[in-house]
């Protein structure tokens, strides 16, 4: 699904964001993307919806390399990822529905199929009876899953989450994974950056831990009990 | 052709460029009511610009070159049509027509009045006989008609030639100033007017500035991004166009009157003129597309990847 080749990204003033990142995500795959404030993680998921090019190597998203896409080109990568964020990022004058219909609305879809696919996500993620409410009405754990219908919406192959939790009390916080969880049991390949301890405690999937920019280990699950592996088995899964 | 996705995404891009009027009613009104007021004045100065072109050339119809002839050079009538022949075959004779000695003494007669009586004495009729040409609007130009002048002045039997070199100056001045006064006013208020469009247009861009992020998160392109605003530029222009026409009609059926009492003397006889349907319509294109140049100018830094 993603393939990652010496990646490089440096910013004006010469630091760097990433530096020499290389790895493979399978289709299916859920991946946490752990590492301290600062480590990479946030620059990494930009690279990859295209909100940023890298300086340097090659990025493979469903065998499309995105390194030297044109901006014209962007738009129809992201309408193949959903994104979600720790600020949510809704539309606080728009409504529940009107906040999740804007990605149906931009990838063109008819009106009546706009309406049953938000009514039945909405529906799912439990927040039918909050459709026409606007988000500042709701609570935090409610708009984030609002947020997570709207990525959800399309129907996206690859699904990117930048500190999902981040907002939430752990209680939610397990509520809005667990939604994940399910897209990811659906066939959304997942991505989520976090440094929280109790959600990669409590779901054991593939982790990739950044610092400083660069990849410092890439665990399997199995591994867990026996310690990091090191960068050199990370390469040879790719 | 256009797909039927594309058509959607376009329709959703048209109702938010709708929004964003009803969604900042204020900054909305404010603009369209800054942009109406520079178009009344340009359109005040325009409608009075035709009016006073229509004066000039109506003027400039009643513009005569007379050559005077030279005593015995058409003392009858086939040597008052050579010499007419001889000058309708100038380029910029429109017309001409043959004041002959006792016609120029009839309306010398006239012009004195109670004066007159002083012709009384003379013993023959001393004016001699001469031609009045009509001259092209093309050739009022001084140059051009001291040009003309001089080739009628070259014809055998023509003597002295007038044509009221200093007026002819005069009026060509005033035109030019008309017109200039109409260029360098239309752009100071262009440029004035599409700065107007193009600072509402940044307040709005401000005010969307999460919507256009959530937008390109969910893979908007720059075109669904941009047309909402190119569109309220356009729809601010058109109805700051309306408006200002709307007044300077009002404006123009209440003051005319007055108006005519004042300029009666510079206009005659001749009515004021609004604009007609063309010039109208030019005026309202004018607004939209002031309004979607200001939108063009603000939008020029918008990044499209972030």
């Amino acid at each position: 699904m993603i393939q990652m080749y010496h990646v490089d990204l440096r910013y004006t003033g010469g630091t760097y964001g990433l530096r020499d990142i290389s790895l493979t995500l399978e289709r299916g795959e859920f991946v946490f993307l752990t590492g301290s404030s600062g480590a990479g993680k946030t620059s990494l998921l930009r690279l990859l919806f295209g909100a940023e090019a890298p300086t340097a190597g090659q990025i493979l998203v469903s065998g499309r390399n995105i390194t030297r896409l044109r901006s014209a080109q962007v738009p129809a990568l992201r309408r193949q990822i959903g994104v979600i964020f720790q600020d949510f990022k809704l539309l606080p004058e728009r409504t529940v529905f009107d906040n999740v219909a804007i990605a149906l609305e931009i990838a063109g879809t008819a009106k009546r199929e706009i309406r049953t696919r938000v009514w039945s996500l909405l529906k799912r993620l439990g927040l039918g009876h909050r459709i026409d409410h606007r988000p500042r009405t709701l609570s935090g754990g409610e708009q984030q899953r609002v947020a997570i219908a709207r990525a959800l919406v399309n129907d996206p192959p690859l699904l990117l989450a930048d500190e999902p939790t981040g907002n939430l009390d752990p209680g939610l916080a397990l509520d809005i994974m667990d939604i994940i969880a399910d897209a990811h049991a659906r066939g959304t390949t997942v991505i989520v950056a976090t440094h929280d301890p109790t959600l990669l405690e409590r779901y054991r999937h593939r982790r990739i831990v950044l610092d400083g920019g660069r990849l410092v280990a890439d665990r399997a699950p199995e591994t867990y009990g026996v310690g990091v592996v090191a960068r050199g088995a990370a390469a040879s899964r790719a | 052709m256009i797909d039927v996705r594309s058509a959607r995404r376009l329709a959703v891009s048209v109702r938010s460029g709708l929004r964003g009027a009803r969604e900042r009613p204020m900054v909305f009104g404010l603009s369209v009511a800054t942009m109406a007021a520079g178009l009344l004045v340009l359109g005040s100065y325009l409608l009075i610009a035709a009016n006073l072109r229509g004066v000039l050339e109506r003027v400039g119809a009643d513009l005569r070159l007379v050559a005077f002839t030279e005593s015995g050079a058409a003392s009858d009538a086939a040597g008052v049509e050579a010499l007419a022949a001889r000058l309708r075959a100038l380029a910029g004779v429109r017309e001409l027509a043959w004041i002959a000695p006792d016609e120029a003494m009839a309306r010398l007669r006239r012009d004195l009045g109670d004066d007159a009586e002083v012709l009384d004495g003379m013993a023959r009729n001393p004016l001699p006989g001469s031609f009045e040409l009509v001259v092209a609007p093309e050739r009022r130009e001084p140059a051009e008609l001291r040009a003309l002048a001089a080739q009628v002045r070259a014809l055998p039997g023509i003597g002295e030639v007038r044509f009221g070199e200093s007026w002819v100056e005069g009026y060509a001045r005033v035109v030019r100033v008309v017109e200039w006064l109409g260029v360098g006013l239309g752009a100071f208020l262009v440029l004035v007017l599409g700065a107007i469009v193009a600072a509402t247009v940044r307040l709005s861009l401000h005010a969307r500035a999460d919507e256009i992020q959530i937008q390109r998160l969910v893979g908007a392109n720059g075109l669904f991004v941009r047309l909402p605003f190119y569109l309220e530029g356009a729809l601010q222009g058109g109805l700051a166009a309306l408006a200002a026409l709307g007044l300077l009609r009002a404006l123009y059926a209440l003051g005319l009157p007055l108006l005519g009492d004042a300029l009666g003397w510079l206009v005659g006889a001749q009515p004021l003129v609004f604009f007609g349907p063309g010039e109208a319509l030019a005026l309202f294109a004018l607004g939209v597309g002031l309004g979607v140049g200001g939108a063009l100018m603000s939008l020029v830094s918008l990044e499209d990847r972030a």
